[in-house]
C-alpha cells in the first residue's frame, strides 16, 4: 500500500518526505526511487550514524536518486526515544500534508498527526481492518475529522489550488529534434533569416492559411530552428 | 471592439441562467422597471479608477460587484496593468472559486461570479516594444515595472494569450471572406453541447471545470502529442499551471472541430495561446 501511494504521488510531481525507518518509510523511499520521483529522509540520529544501520543502503540509493537526507543533529548523535519524536516534527513541519498508513496505539504517527493539525495542515488516512492493531491511528484520526483516501487522486483533489497534474509518460527519453526540417516546411523555414520578420510578411509570401503557418511555426520553434520573438516576430536561431 | 463582439458568440442562455443573472441586477438595483428577465450575457467593462467594493462587491448592505455583474457573461478589463495591482490580486480567489463571499460586521454574503475574464494590455508603456517598424522607446526597467503589475499567478489563470498586430488598412479586404457571429455561435454550442453530453452525471459542465482525476481519463493524447507537449514544456518553460491549461484548451479545440480525440494539432494551437509564459514570462 505504501509503495503503490509512494509511486503514484511522485508521479503527479510532489516530493515525498519519510523518516527512513524499517518498515512503512522505507517502502516509501524505495517506491519513490522506482518512479524516478524526489523524496526527502528526515533521520533521528546524525548523518554518520544512520539509524537504522540495515537501511545504509537506502541512504545511498536516496542520495543516487538525487533525493535529500536531513538531520539536525552532530554527525555521530545515535537515535533516541525523544529524538524520533523531534524527527518527526521536521517531517510534519517541511509537509503540505501527511498520509498515516498505519501506526498502533499511542504511535509516534499520532504525535505527528497531531503537530500536523496544530499547523493547520491536512491529514489523510488510509483506513484500516479493525483487527488490525496497526491501524489503530489512521482509523481513529478518521474519527475525529482526517480526510480518508482511498487513492492518491483523493489526495491531489485536496490540493486543487495547486493544479498538479500527473506528467503523462512517454515511453522514451525526449530527443533534440522531433521533425528535423520536413520538406513541407523548408518554405517557411527559408523565409525566416537572422532579422526578424513579421508574421504578416510571412503570410503575404505563402499560399498558406494563418492556421497551416502558426502551426509549421511552432513546429520549427519547437525543433530548435527557429526563435519567436514578442509582437509575433520571428527569427533563425 | 473585438472584446464587445465577444458575447455574441457565446452559448446560448439557458433559461436557469437567464434567472440567475436576473436576479443579481435585481439585488443590485440595476434592473431597469418593466424590463422583464435579462435573455442575454453580460458584457461589463469597468474602468481601470473603479474601486476594490465596486468590483468585488460592497458597502453597508454588501452589493454585488462588477465580476457578479457579469456572472455568465464577461468581464472585461481594458489597459490591464493600469488596473490598480491590489485590485488586479482581489480576482484571484473569485476566479478560482466562481463565488465571492463579502464579510461585513453584522452579516457575510455569498454571491455567484461565474465570469469570462478578458483583459487586453499593451506590451510596452508607448506601445511598440516588438514591432519592427517603429522603434520602443521604454527602458528595460519601464517594462518590466509594466507587464510586473500583472503578476505570474494572474496571468497563470488565463487560459489563452494572443498577441495582436495593429491592423494594416491592407489587411482589412482579406481575401479569405470573414465568419459571421451566428456561424461561429454555432460552433460553440455544439462544442457545449458535446462536452454536456460527455460530462453527464459528474457535476462538471464544461472543460474548464475538469478536475485531476478527469483531465487525465478524457484529455488522453497520443504519443507524438505527448512528445511534443514534453518538448514544449522543456524548451519554452511554461509553468505546471500551465500544462493543465494546455491540454483542457486542446479538449475544447478539438470540441470545436467535433473531434473525438485531442490530435497534435490541437496540442500545437494550445501550446501558441501561452505565449505570454514564454516570450515575456520572466518579467511577470
Ligand atoms: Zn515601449
Amino acid at each position: 500500500m505504501a509503495i503503490k501511494f509512494a509511486k503514484e504521488l511522485s508521479q503527479y510531481g510532489l516530493n515525498i518526505i519519510s523518516g527512513m525507518a524499517v518498515g512503512v518509510d522505507s517502502y516509501v523511499h524505495e517506491g519513490v526511487i522506482e518512479a524516478n520521483g524526489s523524496t526527502i529522509a528526515v533521520l533521528p540520529s546524525g548523518l554518520k550514524n544512520v539509524y537504522p544501520k540495515e537501511n545504509k543502503k537506502l541512504f545511498e540509493k536516496i542520495i543516487a536518486s538525487n533525493g535529500l537526507i536531513i538531520s539536525e543533529y552532530e554527525d555521530y548523535f545515535s537515535a533516541t526515544s525523544e529524538s524520533f519524536l523531534e524527527r518527526n516534527r521536521i517531517v510534519s513541519g517541511l509537509s503540505i500534508g501527511i498520509l498515516v498508513i498505519e501506526g498502533a496505539y499511542r504511535s509516534g504517527t499520532s504525535v505527528t498527526a497531531k503537530l500536523t493539525i496544530e499547523n493547520n495542515k491536512k491529514v489523510f488516512c488510509i483506513p484500516s481492518s479493525l483487527k488490525n492493531p496497526k491501524g489503530y491511528t489512521p482509523n481513529n484520526l478518521i474519527r475525529k475529522g482526517g480526510i480518508l483516501v482511498t487513492c492518491a487522486e483523493d489526495i491531489i483533489e485536496e490540493y486543487a489550488e495547486l493544479d498538479i497534474i500527473k506528467r503523462q509518460e512517454t515511453d522514451y527519453y525526449v530527443k533534440e529534434e522531433i521533425v528535423g526540417i520536413k520538406p513541407e516546411y523548408q518554405e517557411i523555414y527559408e523565409m525566416i533569416e537572422d532579422e526578424p520578420i513579421d508574421i504578416n510578411e510571412i503570410l503575404k509570401k505563402t499560399q498558406m492559411s494563418l492556421e497551416q503557418v502558426n502551426y509549421q511555426l511552432m513546429m520549427l520553434e519547437l525543433d530548435g530552428y527557429i526563435i519567436s520573438l514578442p509582437g509575433k516576430n520571428y527569427r533563425r536561431k | 471592439m473585438m472584446a464587445k463582439r465577444l458575447p455574441t458568440i457565446l452559448p446560448d442562455l439557458s433559461f436557469k441562467e437567464a434567472l440567475e443573472i436576473t436576479k443579481i441586477y435585481s439585488v443590485a438595483g440595476e434592473l431597469k422597471k418593466d424590463s422583464g428577465i435579462i435573455m442575454n450575457r453580460p458584457f461589463r467593462n469597468p474602468h481601470h479608477s473603479i474601486t476594490a467594493s465596486s468590483i468585488i462587491g460592497g458597502g453597508k448592505i454588501p452589493k454585488p460587484g462588477e465580476i457578479s455583474l457579469a456572472h455568465l457573461g464577461v468581464l472585461f478589463l481594458d489597459e490591464l496593468p493600469e488596473f490598480n495591482k491590489k485590485i488586479l490580486e482581489l480576482l484571484r480567489e473569485p476566479l478560482e472559486d466562481k463565488t465571492v463571499t463579502i464579510s461585513r460586521l453584522n452579516c457575510s454574503l455569498t454571491y455567484p461570479c461565474n465570469f469570462m475574464f478578458v483583459a487586453s494590455m499593451n506590451p510596452c508603456p508607448c506601445g511598440y516594444y516588438g514591432m519592427i517598424e517603429k522603434q520602443c522607446t521604454c527602458s528595460e526597467l519601464a517594462i518590466k515595472n509594466y507587464l510586473g503589475k500583472i503578476s505570474g499567478p494572474l496571468l497563470d489563470r488565463i487560459d489563452i494569450h494572443i498577441e495582436v498586430k495593429p491592423v494594416k488598412y491592407e489587411n482589412l479586404n482579406n481575401k479569405n471572406p470573414e465568419e459571421t457571429s451566428e456561424v461561429i455561435r454555432k460552433r460553440v454550442n455544439n462544442a457545449r453541447k458535446i462536452q454536456q453530453k460527455r460530462y453527464e452525471n459528474l457535476k462538471v459542465y464544461s472543460n474548464a471545470e475538469l478536475m485531476p482525476k478527469l483531465i487525465e481519463k478524457y484529455c488522453k493524447l497520443d504519443d507524438e502529442s505527448k512528445k511534443i507537449l514534453n518538448v514544449a514544456f522543456e524548451k519554452l518553460g511554461l509553468s505546471a499551471r500551465a500544462y493543465t491549461k494546455v491540454l483542457k484548451v486542446a479538449r475544447t479545440i478539438a470540441d470545436l472541430e467535433g473531434k473525438t480525440n485531442i490530435e497534435k494539432e490541437h496540442i500545437i494551437e494550445a501550446i501558441g495561446y501561452r505565449s505570454l509564459d514564454k516570450k515575456y514570462g520572466e518579467k511577470f
